[in-house]
């Protein structure tokens, strides 16, 4: 049904849009940072039976992702993309098949350092009234709404469909005079880069962050804001047409 | 200096404003800002004063020659006097009533007699409402299921016409829908034997005139081909012509193309602007259609029958579709060669009538965008996105206006760009 998310699609999102921006945080988030000062580099990869599997490099106060789970210092399987799901959510606590003797890092790092991520990610209206909070909130909003751009139109059935419309090349998608990602179509597979691309064939600037955050929040309509000059779009414009079909979908994903 | 200065439109901007508190984006759809790539929505005019011939004024008082023709509805130019004046004398005789007005007779003959393929015509408001009652009659026609669609097709947003990934639509939509590639009769025949043969119809415009894209007229030889197809496989063909009618040939452009359909949509240009659509077809359909429950409460209101068989008088006794040919010419004549004298490869597709514009020096139409919005900024009212639409009352005069203000901002856009030099 299209209505209905499909587990293995919200996996891909809670591993490269979800997990994936605890690299953000790290950078954005000094109290992040700080949870991993100190600490001897460590690496935590994530096996998914059917699913995503992915690593994350923890070292000097940051982390990274990358695809695949092969030489990592703790191995966390999941026998299914539902049980993956179940770690996000905080219904499910994984056991690690290697590096139990890590299992202090998993407890006493790993775990602060995704409730921090949540915290972000499901702000209250009283942490968003710190300008501080709203604006690094904001942005690890859209460096995940813009992963979960390229999941979606990868694996989700609607979203692949969308995707099949988007011609090759560079989509822009970003804060006026701030932080942007690149969504690369080739071939009609997508890719998020979290950076502001040099070069593009189409974008969609929001005027500001505060209106950015009222459409990742479902408080204005992507319309709207296009007829109010909220939201400018350039370029091969339908490409974005379609991306705004996937972020229909990303909005019921990450509810 | 700019020979033609950029508008004021801070008026536009305050109705705008005004419009969004008390309807749904402003204004929705295609004459909006975002499906009207309003790019950006500061240079362009949100609402209209008034119309006259080829021009509107916007609510800041600025003018526009109109290569929109409110995508198509204004055939003749706004406010003809011959068609104005035979809805004016309908009105006074009636108009939505309960017995229809006889006139509706009248305007059925008129579109038998003017329509190669018609043997009836069956009356609606909009074009997604011919388009409808065309697919019902192919499944009643054929005791099947499916449609072939061609790809990058708009056939109105019902939605059974739009598509899974648009909001509001359930996969239950379109799960009769078989898009295939213009110009491809092994797919067609492909998608026909991948269903079993349950094909009921195939709808298509009659030529590849998407938005987004160079337009791409059809042949003669791969519309027969595509009738004999249909012929072999009882398969309904059914013509879109709700944008393309009367601007091709005012026999329809299946006429145009050397074929018959079964069935034929048009609206926009019947009756320039009165609200009316028709669905006509051939003797052999006009059982089934007669069967179909489909009605609409203001679909047999008399003003627009008045209004269509002037319209379609005036356009045979102007020959509108040689006029539109030509005048199409000349005005994209007149644009590439003014884009050429600034370093722009100005490329025009589709048939004249409804042009297709591309800025070819880039292939993201960012500089495109920037010139259509330089355009209608001075007064040209273009689309970056859409094919355009030529209007009986455009003179030689206007189009050598257009050009002037097509020209300036070429060279408007060309300071922006020194890479360009």
């Amino acid at each position: 049904m299209q209505n209905l998310m499909d587990s293995k699609t919200l996996a891909y999102i809670n591993m490269f849009a979800v997990l994936g921006t605890l690299e953000n945080l790290c950078e954005l988030v000094p109290e992040a940072s700080e949870l991993l000062q100190g600490k001897k580099p460590i690496s935590i990869g994530f096996e998914v039976k059917g699913g995503p599997s992915a690593t994350i490099y923890f070292k000097n106060g940051k982390c990274r992702m990358e695809q695949g789970c092969f030489n990592c210092d703790v191995k966390l399987p999941f026998s299914s993309c539902e049980k993956f799901n179940g770690l996000i959510d905080g219904t499910v606590t994984p056991i690690p098949s290697k590096g139990f003797t890590h299992i202090g890092f998993l407890l006493k790092t790993f775990t602060p350092l995704t409730d921090l991520l949540s915290k972000y990610m499901r702000a209250t209206e009283e942490d968003l009234k710190d300008p501080v909070f709203f604006e690094r909130s904001t942005m690890l909003m859209l460096y995940t709404i813009g992963v979960a751009i390229s999941q979606i139109g990868n694996n989700d059935q609607v979203g692949k469909f969308s995707a099949q419309s988007i011609a090759d090349g560079s989509i822009y998608l970003g804060i006026k005079d701030g932080p942007g990602v690149e969504i690369v179509c080739k071939d009609n597979r997508l890719l998020t880069v979290k950076k502001v691309p040099e070069k593009y064939r189409s974008s969609m600037i929001f005027e500001s962050i505060e209106v950015a955050r009222d459409l990742f929040d479902g408080k204005v309509n992507a319309l709207d804001c296009i007829g109010m000059g909220r939201i400018e779009m350039h370029g091969l414009v339908s490409m974005l047409d379609n991306v705004n079909r996937i972020l229909d979908r990303v909005a019921l994903y990450l509810a | 200096m700019s020979k033609f200065p950029t508008f004021d439109t801070s008026k536009s901007r305050e109705m705008f404003e005004r419009a969004t508190k008390v309807i749904p984006s402003g204004i929705y759809g295609h004459l909006g800002p975002a499906e009207g790539q309003w790019i950006p929505v500061s240079k362009w005019p949100s609402f209209s004063e008034k119309a006259q011939g080829s021009y509107f004024w916007d609510v800041d008082g600025n003018k526009y020659i109109d290569y929109m023709c409110a995508y198509g509805p204004n055939v003749l130019g706004y406010n003809d006097p011959d068609v104005d004046a035979a809805a004016l004398k309908q009105l006074q005789l009636g108009n939505c009533t309960t017995a229809p007005g006889k006139i509706m007779v009248e305007c059925a003959e008129t579109l038998v007699n003017t329509v190669a393929c018609a043997d009836w015509a069956f009356f609606c408001k909009n074009g997604s409402d011919t388009t409808t009652l065309a697919t019902m009659a192919a499944r009643a026609h054929t005791h099947k299921k499916k449609i072939i669609f061609m790809k990058y097709y708009y056939h109105g947003d019902f939605p059974w016409a739009q598509k899974i990934d648009y909001p509001g639509i359930t996969p239950e939509d379109v799960a009769n829908n078989i898009i295939v590639p213009w110009w491809d009769l092994d797919a067609i025949q492909k998608a026909y034997d991948d269903n079993d043969g349950d094909i009921a119809g195939l709808i298509a415009q009659p030529y590849d005139h998407g938005n987004f894209k160079d337009n791409e007229p059809a042949t003669k030889e791969y519309w027969q081909s595509v009738r004999k197809w249909c012929d072999d496989h009882g398969v309904v063909l059914i013509i879109d012509d709700v944008r393309a009618g009367f601007r091709l040939d005012l026999a329809g452009s299946d006429h145009y193309y050397g074929f018959k359909a079964d069935l034929i949509c048009f609206c926009k240009a019947l009756a320039n602007g009165y609200n009316m659509s028709a669905l006509c077809g051939g003797e052999h359909m006009k059982s089934t259609v007669s069967g179909i429950t489909y009605t609409g409460s203001y679909w047999m209101s008399a003003v627009p029958f008045a209004a269509c068989i002037a319209c379609i008088n005036k356009m045979k006794a102007l020959d509108t579709p040689k006029m539109f040919r030509e005048l199409g010419t000349l005005v994209t004549d007149g644009f590439k060669k003014a884009g050429a004298e600034h370093g722009f490869d100005l490329v025009v597709s589709g048939e004249p009538a409804l042009f297709y514009l591309r800025i070819a020096n880039d292939d993201s139409l960012l500089l495109h965008q920037e010139w259509v919005a330089e355009c209608v900024n001075r007064g040209l009212f273009i689309t970056s996105h859409h094919n355009h639409f030529i209007n009986a009352s455009l003179t030689r005069e206007d189009i050598n206006l257009s050009v002037e203000i097509a020209e300036d901002a070429f060279k408007a856009v060309k300071k922006n760009h020194p890479e360009l030099r």
